[in-house]
């Protein structure tokens, strides 16, 4: 960075007026009997984008803190931010090389699609059960080994849809039979702590699934084959730089945007997923039905829901959406026993962010991490360093939403948890 | 045949060794040697597993030559998961609970950094395997050895060959952040330096998985040459990733990582992976001792692998110089082990190992740094290249030094 007190500079000036943004905007809106919900978060962004201008237009007229307003703010803090950046650092790739740009955030994109899609399983299990499951790393690493072994060792040769599909059902028998047999306890009253026994339940299971996947596979990395090739594409063809052109491996766009074939696959494969998810959740009488489940136990019960199978299903759908994303990953990166451990962090992560239970949340909050990775990743000027704290990167989102949002991105701000009774 | 009968002949000289020994000082049986491998993520399970089956073989071939002073030995293997904290807890446990005499083994520097002040603290000897990371002897502690190379002297090796490609101006490093990566990585910088070479280090955790990213950003630097100093399924992930991306091994001189001699587990995890560079410890298989023909022979076919890695053979050599050192100090005690360590010439799978510095001649008698105290100067490295696709590491053209060259490198770029 040619000159960091610039953006040191900036930063340190847009936390000051966030934090004063923060206090004074919520004070104001309390004194005036308003909803005070979202006014920490406005006004730490108003703060932040614009000082003293943004933080007294805002304390004068005190509007409806609505969504577009949130928004409006936030993006406006981060064009601060990323023009502060500009100033300080004109080299960096980030600031420099267009092409650079374009694809980190289609990686980020892609990477967060997927992110957002295993923590949507999470917050599923989460909304109707009122338990964190411990066992969604084992569920996404079961998903990827399953593939593995059908499409390279038990049926070679067998169409790789025909396989994913194979080990989703197996997670979904998985997670329905560990439900039944495991979690009934929570919802009957047989014991005094449903919350910790479902957690430490679903820790056993997490250990059950890793130690017996290693006792038989062992623990040496597998990796399936690429499931489908991409046709060999050139378009237009008498275009300079071409628009698209594939190869059997990876997909370009623009000549400037690269993206590998089984990511492209896996990210693909899960928005059509997701669509087919929200159809079931909105139009079925059974997604309706956990809808319902997740909103009030009781009145659903008196309409003649069954609460106790609308767990089973979601638990079952939960770890099933686990082993999808595990499933669609095993041609891209090298799968082990342990491989879910990392993973099933994030979507905590990508959870908690989203808003707990929210299931726009955690797609929205996955494409966010994916995103906030990859412009860390890209954009810290010491290379020795920017990859090191990938991890680092969402637990920095996360800090900065739950303290100015302590509900989340999407979060009921009442929401308190049935835990399946 | 020939091999078995050489088996034979040896395992009767470690057994009369053994008898001789035996004489000398009636002790509990068996006598327990312990092992560090990495056995879970994020450790490098092919390389602990590797470790922990060569360590049975030895087990097996000093038994059945007669055991150590009148007793068989037990290797009791304890799972390190290349994590520090948990590498120095197994230390203790294998010492206080269940009794070794001495530890061999041991893959990740970071996990034989934190283990061997236990060790040393209680007295026990070790024989480090394949920790690289130069503090482990230049710490010069009185029960610490090692057989495998210096990390400083292996990435001269890797530095030093970059330097004689042709063309390479400027040099991506991918290194870990462990003990082992990030020494590992500043000595390459800095020998491509002096070389005139520019380089870039990108860091990373260890059992990163997803590459993108930094991949991006690597192709942004448009280097001449990538160099990964990464261990385990992460250096698969990345060669794998990088060449989907349009910089891998059949894109560039490419570097991959150690692990990547187990070439069963490479050709699956890195279908793109050929031309790639690995850098191996040890002769090539035309040029084993004996004694390392025997072992590759037993090797083999215990674990149906096609060829035997060098940190295997190191594994092995860590636990059967022990075994001689015990033999040969009539005791297991630990300051008599250490003793007759200093003194001991050993016939391993590698070559003849031994160790001229300790606390009979400081290093810096000869003008030699901390780091080679209780360290076997000697083991060959050497730089191989996978110049057909699905070969096996046995197989491959080792390229770098002259001296062990079998063919010339293949520039993809040229």
């Amino acid at each position: 960075m040619e000159t960091p007190a610039i953006f040191w500079g900036v930063i340190l000036w847009m936390i000051a007026w966030g934090v004063l943004g923060s206090i004074l905007l919520r004070r104001r809106y309390f004194a005036r009997d308003l909803d005070t919900t979202n006014a920490n978060f406005v006004g730490a962004m108003a703060g932040a984008a614009l000082g003293p201008v943004g933080i007294g237009a805002l304390w004068a007229k005190t509007p409806e803190l609505t969504g577009r307003i949130i928004v409006a703010f936030a993006l406006l803090a981060v064009v601060l931010i990323a023009g502060a950046f500009a100033f300080a650092d004109p080299k960096n790739n980030c600031v420099s090389n267009g092409s650079f740009v374009a694809s980190q955030i289609t990686n980020g994109l892609i990477i967060g699609i997927i992110y957002g899609f295993m923590a949507l399983g999470l917050t599923l299990i989460f909304s109707i059960l009122g338990v964190v499951s411990f066992a969604h790393g084992e569920f996404y690493m079961i998903g990827g080994m399953l593939v593995y072994y059908i499409t390279a060792v038990w049926l070679p040769g067998i169409n790789p849809l025909l396989a994913v599909m194979g080990a989703c059902a197996i997670a979904f028998l998985i997670g329905a039979l560990f439900e039944r047999l495991m979690l009934t306890p929570m919802y009957t009253g047989k014991i005094d702590r449903p919350v910790e026994y479902g957690i430490l339940a679903t820790f056993g299971l997490a250990f059950t699934l890793q130690y017996f996947v290693q006792a038989i596979h062992g623990a040496s990395p597998v990796k399936a084959e690429r499931f489908i090739d991409f046709p060999r594409i050139r378009w237009p063809e008498d275009s300079d730089p071409l628009w698209i052109r594939a190869s059997r491996g990876n997909l370009e766009l623009f000549e400037t945007i690269s993206i590998s074939n089984p990511r492209f696959v896996a990210a693909v494969t899960c928005i059509l997923v997701l669509l087919a998810l929200l159809y079931l959740l909105h139009r079925t009488w059974t997604g309706k039905a956990l809808r319902a489940v997740s909103q009030d136990r009781d009145a659903a019960a008196i309409a003649g829901i069954d609460p106790h199978r609308m767990n089973m299903l979601a638990f079952a759908l939960g770890g099933m959406i686990a082993a999808l994303a595990g499933a669609l990953l095993v041609q891209a990166f090298s799968w082990l026993p342990q491989v879910g451990a990392i993973p099933a962090m994030r979507s905590f992560v990508i959870v908690v962010l989203g808003g707990l239970g929210s299931l726009p949340g955690a797609f929205v909050g996955g494409i966010l991490v994916g995103l906030v990775e990859a412009a860390g990743t890209g954009c810290i000027p010491d290379a020795q360093k920017a990859a090191s704290y990938i991890p680092a990167y969402g637990m920095i989102v996360l800090t900065l939403t739950l303290l100015l949002r302590p509900t989340g991105l999407f979060g009921r701000r009442f929401a308190s948890g049935a835990h399946g009774q | 045949m020939r091999i078995t009968i050489v088996r034979r002949a040896l395992l009767a000289s470690v057994g009369t060794m053994a008898m001789l020994g035996g004489a000398a000082q009636a002790q509990d049986c068996p006598i327990k040697i312990g092992a560090l491998a990495p056995l879970s993520a994020p450790g490098t399970v092919v390389g602990g597993e590797a470790m922990r089956d060569a360590m049975m073989i030895a087990e097996a071939d000093i038994n059945a030559a007669g055991g150590v002073l009148g007793c068989d030995i037990e290797v009791i293997i304890g799972d390190s998961e290349g994590l520090p904290e948990r590498g120095a807890a197994v230390m203790e446990r294998l010492i206080a609970q269940d009794g070794v005499v001495a530890v061999g083994g041991g893959y990740h520097s970071s996990v034989g950094v934190a283990a061997k002040d236990v060790a040393d603290a209680r007295g026990v000897p070790v024989v480090f395997a394949e920790t690289w990371n130069d503090t482990i002897t230049g710490d010069k502690q009185k029960y610490i050895f090692r057989i495998a190379p210096l990390s400083s002297w292996a990435s001269g090796t890797i530095y030093q060959f970059a330097l004689t490609l042709p063309g390479i101006e400027k040099v991506a490093i991918l290194t870990e952040n462990t003990d082992y990566g990030i020494p590992a990585s500043e000595e390459t910088k800095r020998g491509l330096g002096e070389g005139g070479v520019d380089s870039v280090i990108f860091s990373v955790d260890i059992g990163t998985q997803d590459y993108a990213g930094i991949v991006e950003r690597i192709k942004a630097e448009d280097p001449d040459m990538i160099i990964t100093l990464v261990t385990g399924e992460a250096a698969y992930n990345f060669t794998q990733q990088a060449a989907d991306a349009g910089i891998g091994p059949m894109d560039l001189p490419f570097v991959t990582g150690q692990d990547a001699l187990e070439s069963g587990a490479y050709w699956t995890n890195v279908p793109d992976g050929q031309y790639a560079f690995v850098q191996r410890i040890g002769v090539p298989e035309s040029q084993f001792t004996e004694k390392g023909k025997a072992f590759a022979a037993a090797y083999k076919e215990k674990t149906g692998k096609s060829d035997v890695e060098s940190y295997a053979m190191e594994a092995y050599d860590s636990i059967a110089i022990l075994a001689q050192a015990i033999g040969e100090a009539g005791s297991t005690d630990g300051d008599a082990i250490v003793a007759a360590l200093e003194a001991i010439e050993h016939d391993g799978t590698l070559g003849k190992i031994y160790f001229p510095y300790g606390t009979q001649k400081d290093p810096s008698e000869d003008g030699k740094g901390d780091e080679w105290w209780h360290q076997w100067p000697d083991p060959a490295l050497t730089m191989i290249q996978y110049q057909e696709e699905g070969q096996s590491s046995t197989d491959a053209a080792i390229v770098y030094p002259d001296a062990y060259k079998t063919a010339d490198p293949i520039l993809v770029n040229q």
